[in-house]
């Protein structure tokens, strides 16, 4: 999970503790049911404190053997064997609970991602999304597994022990009565206060957590300036610091629990000390004297619980944190669904006219975007990263919308085309195209699941993929891991392209891999990527001088504009922008 | 069993907080204990005196029960305090080792492990380590203790009672817990293969968001997901079984103790062997004992975790240096040219060859830029050239006399470097650049600032040079970091410039303030520069195209630009 910055303020807090109630909501029958059964066990206490009274009452004070005492040994025994069993449902009907939470939540919120769509995610770390939806939702599960149900019943089994407790000695009962909401009260107040101590803390903790793994990350550099021993110093004392300032903080931090034992304790020790002279002086008798001061320890234990059950809170509200910040993003402008139709009778055509998107309107990152890409014809785009390129080809892909102007397909709005009808038509490869896990087979029919063996081997044969696909343990169907385990960049590539030729689609959308590969790997892609350009429209988002030499048009982007297009030859006789790009004129030389 | 020795030896300095911590801990359980015990004992007394059936002096067990209590809460107060001043110390301690051992590895030794992230797994594995102390040693050690003292005070009483009391407390303490937890292996290596599946499929359905979209099958991946995540559910499922199981009869084990102490003692009492009172006191004292062992089921689970961990960061610290160097430092060079013959190096004894065969011949501030695809060699040649890797056949001259006549301390002090991954650390800008040069001046830092063509930007942060870059403080653009790292080479003034990919990823305005930089920083000095932009080719003089650790070609820039057989698929124009 990706580390939070800092501790969230309370306010936040809050709203996540609420959301994360409100979707117990989902699981209200497993979780009544756990309650319920710890209900069970509380009452269970109190007869087991019961009956041992009554046995231990009958040896010691009447003087009665074990012939007398069978009797409630027997249920004694019974009592246990309920108590095993009510502490082993509680544990998996509570489980059940929070695994229906986690396949809820971790569905819905996939389902929202894909609704957020590829130009939203483009704009997010893919790890971070990855870390929120697994680690994020298992995180949730301590909170309705354990913290929830726990909190129900720390709040019911002293009340039903107080319950039984002050009928038979009420001044025990006071004393409980008191002492059991100071222990709360107590642990809040002095909480506040160290809160704040903690918080600065929290950071001083991650400040030296950083630097240390700061230095372990820069090691390589601190050799470099041969200053890595001087830093060993400087790590031993931040550490050494950290201790030192720690330790004031813990001292007042754990002044709760100090309190939290010490009311607990000596209540139990009152209690009993004030049992035994009223004993002494015959005013009660040894039987419920005892029964009450069995239950004193039990009464105090929930509460003296609830400190690790507030650990579980803590976890899953920085995990809900990432979880509702997803869910609280809003598709930027959900594109109605259009029902437009295309004309497939005619040869593609798109065309755009004085297209400009801006994510913020006052920052826009395409702006008066005008050309046509026809049926047969390549056109490349070049540009400085960050000049506009990808969200070009994002636009033509229907990921997002223009802010301004239209791009027609074939005379329609793309706007008016569902996505749906829109992508039937269209092939991507991005730069590092995605495997997905299952086999070379599935990967390459990701478009057409139920196309046939002979049309996905001619597919691989056109990408130059069949030769080494042949060659693999299982061929077609040798699956592929995380990330196309074992295979090469350029494998992966010829996969992906492949995938396009299977697709047969009108347009193909090309984002060239930056890195480049070996020479004999360069070739066969390049080859590959000349046959599938044959015969359709192509958009190349070019990274390679081979590469542009081969378009038909080169639209030169920067800063959002096109400022120059033209085939190579064209351009490199401008001795413009393009020219300069390629680094084979300069002026003066250096 | 070896790395608990070797992790007790580490944490040796500390050993009396960390006894004293055991201490308290053992006496808080102790207390507790005690409190009931007297109580249960103390009320049946007063009870028996009040019927006449026995006399009582009250005063010495009533005082005895508060400042039990008082003691228990006390004790619990000072125990957290110590054991946490130990981890601490203990955590700096283990820092410091670790950062030492580490120094000498670096970077060659820890490219091995890049497996997993490696940075990750050792920043998880001294997390786990922090917490040895508090929450295995301390909790079993105080466990295995207390448990001793209780068996021999009950055997006072009875015999019988102490043994099956000491049954009961290993049956819940050790048994149990390390019968779940073998129990939990399967199911637990299920779930963890599991979780790995699912967020290989989260990850791919993630980053390829936008293929399932154009390929249309969005659906099919979310239905995956789906599935994966409720296969995940079933050895968790297992898990909460078997730990519901385990901790009922942990309960139940605590229980039948006390109800076989019953039975063994109410025959005593009614015989008079033992008192009323006893009987009431061993109750509360079996009752109460258990809380002694309640803390071994979590220190046996963070066991195997700590063990695990202390391997890794053993194998790791355990590494041999690649490199040694020579026992006599070699003369130093008159002039810096360099010279590779017939190089050949590689990172394994069976991998293949790195560099397999380079000739290259740079002369004192000469300036060649090195060009290739991914795995060609670039960044080979500059680790052996930094003598951060050795090499296996050929030979490697810097002044005419051979590298390994130098120590790497020597050769590095020689280098400056311009890396693509760039480190600045989480500090200060002043800081970052006194790296390099450590009583630098004011005035030289604000000049190698200026030359790199990045002053004006960073006096306008709002607290100039002392602004806090990195994670954790402002961050500067990529373009600036860079610079920034130009400016520390500059301030290094080392006669060997070593870049790699210095624009990288830049935008345009950067690259040409970058480019501009580096112009200064390479005249009268000796450079080395891998790039892929053709831009970058007009600051130098000589090109050579890398490819699977040979080289391809070289020559003159422009004419390689044109005419080349590799260079213009090499040179990316974006």
């Amino acid at each position: 999970m990706a580390r939070r910055s800092g501790p969230m303020p309370r306010s936040t807090g809050k709203a996540l503790g609420v959301w994360l109630q409100s979707q117990a909501t989902r699981v209200r029958a497993p979780l009544t049911a756990a309650v319920g059964v710890g209900a069970v066990d509380g009452l269970l206490i109190i007869g087991q404190a019961g009956l041992l009274a009554l046995i231990i009452n009958a040896v010691a004070i009447e003087g009665h053997g074990l012939r007398t005492v069978w009797p409630w040994l027997w249920w004694l025994l019974g009592v246990f064997a309920a108590r095993a069993i009510a502490a082993a449902l509680i544990e998996t009907t509570a489980f059940e609970a929070a695994a229906r939470v986690k396949l809820a939540i971790r569905t819905e919120l996939y389902a929202h991602i894909q609704a957020l769509g590829p130009g939203w995610a483009r704009g997010q770390r893919s790890g971070d999304l990855t870390n929120t939806l697994v680690d994020g939702v298992e995180a949730l599960e301590k909170y309705y597994a354990a913290y929830l149900p726990q909190m129900r019943l720390a709040l019911f089994v002293p009340i039903a022990i107080l319950i039984v407790v002050a009928p038979t000695d009420w001044v025990s009962g006071l004393i409980m009565l008191i002492t059991a909401p100071l222990i709360p009260l107590f642990m809040i107040i002095i909480g506040k206060g160290a809160e704040q101590l903690n918080q600065r803390q929290w950071r001083r903790l991650a400040r030296m957590s950083a630097h240390f793994f700061d230095a372990i990350e820069g090691l390589t550099t601190l050799k470099l300036f041969n200053a890595s021993r001087r830093e060993a110093e400087v790590v031993a004392h931040m550490a050494d610091d950290y201790r030192t300032s720690t330790m004031a903080v813990l001292r007042v931090a754990f002044l709760s629990s100090l309190i939290l034992e010490f009311l607990a304790s000596l209540s139990i020790a009152m209690i009993a000390v004030y049992i035994g002279f009223r004993l002494y002086d015959g005013e009660m008798l040894f039987l419920p004297g005892l029964f009450v001061l069995l239950l004193a320890p039990e009464f105090y234990k929930p509460l003296r619980n609830m400190g690790t059950q507030y650990h579980a809170r803590m976890e899953a509200i920085g995990a809900a944190e990432q979880i509702v910040d997803i869910f609280n993003t809003r598709a930027a402008e959900n594109k109605p669904e259009g029902s437009a139709v295309l004309d497939n009778t005619k040869p593609l055509e798109v065309v755009f006219e004085d297209v400009g998107f801006a994510y913020h309107i006052d920052q826009p990152v395409l702006e008066h975007i005008n050309f046509t890409l026809e049926h047969g014809q390549r056109i490349a785009l070049v540009g400085a990263s960050g000049a506009g390129k990808t969200t070009l080809s994002q636009l033509l892909l229907g990921f997002i919308s223009p802010s301004r102007g239209l791009i027609r397909v074939n005379g329609v709005d793309l706007r008016e085309v569902a996505n749906t009808v829109w992508l039937e038509k269209v092939a991507w490869l991005p730069q590092r195209p995605t495997l997905f896990h299952g086999s070379v087979l599935d990967n390459i029919r990701l478009g057409t699941p139920d196309a046939d063996i002979a049309a996905v081997r001619q597919a691989a044969t056109l990408a130059n993929a069949a030769t080494f696909i042949d060659a693999l343990t299982a061929g077609y169907d040798t699956p592929l891991g995380d990330r196309g385990q074992g295979l090469s960049g350029g494998e992966i590539q010829r996969i992906a392209l492949a995938r396009a030729f299977l697709k047969d689609a009108e347009l193909v959308v090309l984002d060239e891999a930056s890195a480049s590969l070996d020479p004999d790997a360069e070739r066969l892609i390049t080859e590959s990527i000349e046959r599938l350009a044959r015969d359709r429209a192509m958009l190349v988002i070019a990274h390679r001088l081979d590469t542009v030499r081969r378009a038909d048009r080169i639209l030169v982007l920067d800063q959002g504009r096109i400022v120059e297009q033209g085939d190579h030859e064209t351009l490199l006789a401008a001795g413009g922008r393009y020219a300069d790009m390629l680094g084979l004129y300069r002026s003066t030389p250096t | 069993m070896k790395e608990l020795l070797r992790l007790l030896q580490l944490f040796r300095p500390y050993w009396r907080a960390m006894l004293a911590g055991i201490g308290l801990s053992a006496a808080v359980v102790l207390t507790n204990v005690a409190l009931l015990a007297v109580s249960g004992w103390f009320i049946t007394a007063m009870a028996l005196a009040g019927l006449g059936m026995g006399t009582i002096n009250y005063f010495t067990p009533a005082a005895g029960i508060r400042a039990l209590a008082i003691i228990r809460a006390v004790g619990r107060y000072g125990e957290r305090l110590v054991t946490h001043d130990a981890t601490l110390h203990g955590l700096a301690e283990l820092r410091g080792w670790f950062y030492q051992h580490l120094e000498p590895l670096a970077p060659a030794r820890l490219q091995f492990y890049r497996g997993g992230d490696l940075l990750s797994r050792i920043r998880a594995d001294i997390d786990t380590l922090d917490n040895f102390y508090l929450r295995v040693l301390a909790p079993s050690v105080a466990a295995a203790f207390s448990v001793l003292l209780m068996t021999a005070f009950i055997t006072l009483y009875s015999g019988p009672v102490a043994l099956i009391n000491l049954a009961g407390l290993l049956a819940a303490g050790l048994v149990l817990p390390l019968w779940a937890q073998w129990l939990g292996n399967a199911p637990g290596e299920r779930a963890v293969s599991r979780r790995a599946d699912l967020r290989a499929a989260v990850a791919d359905s993630v980053r390829g968001l936008g293929e399932l979209e154009v390929y249309q099958a969005s659906a099919r991946q979310a239905a995956t997901i789906d599935r994966l995540g409720a296969e995940l559910i079933a050895p968790q499922r297992q898990q909460a079984r078997i730990d519901g199981l385990s901790s009922a009869l942990s309960g139940l084990a605590s229980r039948l103790t006390l109800w076989l102490a019953l039975l063994v003692v109410i025959p005593l009492v009614a015989s008079q062997q033992l008192g009323g009172a006893d009987l009431a006191m061993i109750a509360f004292f079996v009752l109460a004992g258990f809380e002694g062992v309640a803390a071994l089921p979590l220190a046996f689970q963070s066991l195997g975790e700590t063990f695990a961990a202390a391997r890794r960061i053993f194998e790791i610290v355990d590494a041999e240096p690649m490199v040694t160097d020579p026992s006599h430092e070699a003369d130093l060079p008159a002039k810096f040219d360099i010279e590779f013959k017939q190089l050949r190096m590689r990172y394994a004894p069976d991998g293949g060859w790195a560099l397999d065969g380079i000739d290259l011949k740079v002369a004192a501030g000469a300036r060649v830029a090195i060009v290739g695809p991914t795995g060609s060699g670039k960044t080979s040649l500059f680790n052996v050239l930094l003598r951060f890797w050795g090499y296996q056949e050929g030979s490697l001259d810097l002044g005419g006399q051979p590298l390994t006549g130098f120590s790497g301390e020597t050769v590095r002090s020689w280098c400056a470097v311009v890396a693509q991954q760039t480190h600045l650390f989480n500090a200060s800008v002043r800081d970052n650049l006194l790296l390099a040069c450590p009583d630098a001046s004011q005035d030289a830092l604000i000049a190698a600032l200026r030359q790199a063509c990045v002053y004006d930007e960073i006096a306008a942060l709002p607290q100039g040079l002392d602004t806090l870059v990195g994670e954790i403080g402002a961050r500067l653009s990529g373009g600036q970091a860079r610079r920034v790292a130009i400016a520390r080479a500059l301030l290094k003034d080392a006669p060997i410039l070593l870049l790699d990919e210095p624009t990288e990823g830049l935008d345009v305005t950067s690259e040409q303030a970058v480019l501009q930089a580096l112009e200064a920083l390479m005249i009268g000095r000796t450079t080395l520069l891998v790039t892929h932009r053709p831009q970058a080719l007009r600051y130098v003089d000589h090109v050579v195209v890398l490819g699977r650790g040979r080289v391809l070609e070289q020559g003159k820039p422009a004419a390689l630009l044109q005419g080349g057989q590799y260079l213009p698929s090499y040179a990316s124009i974006n």
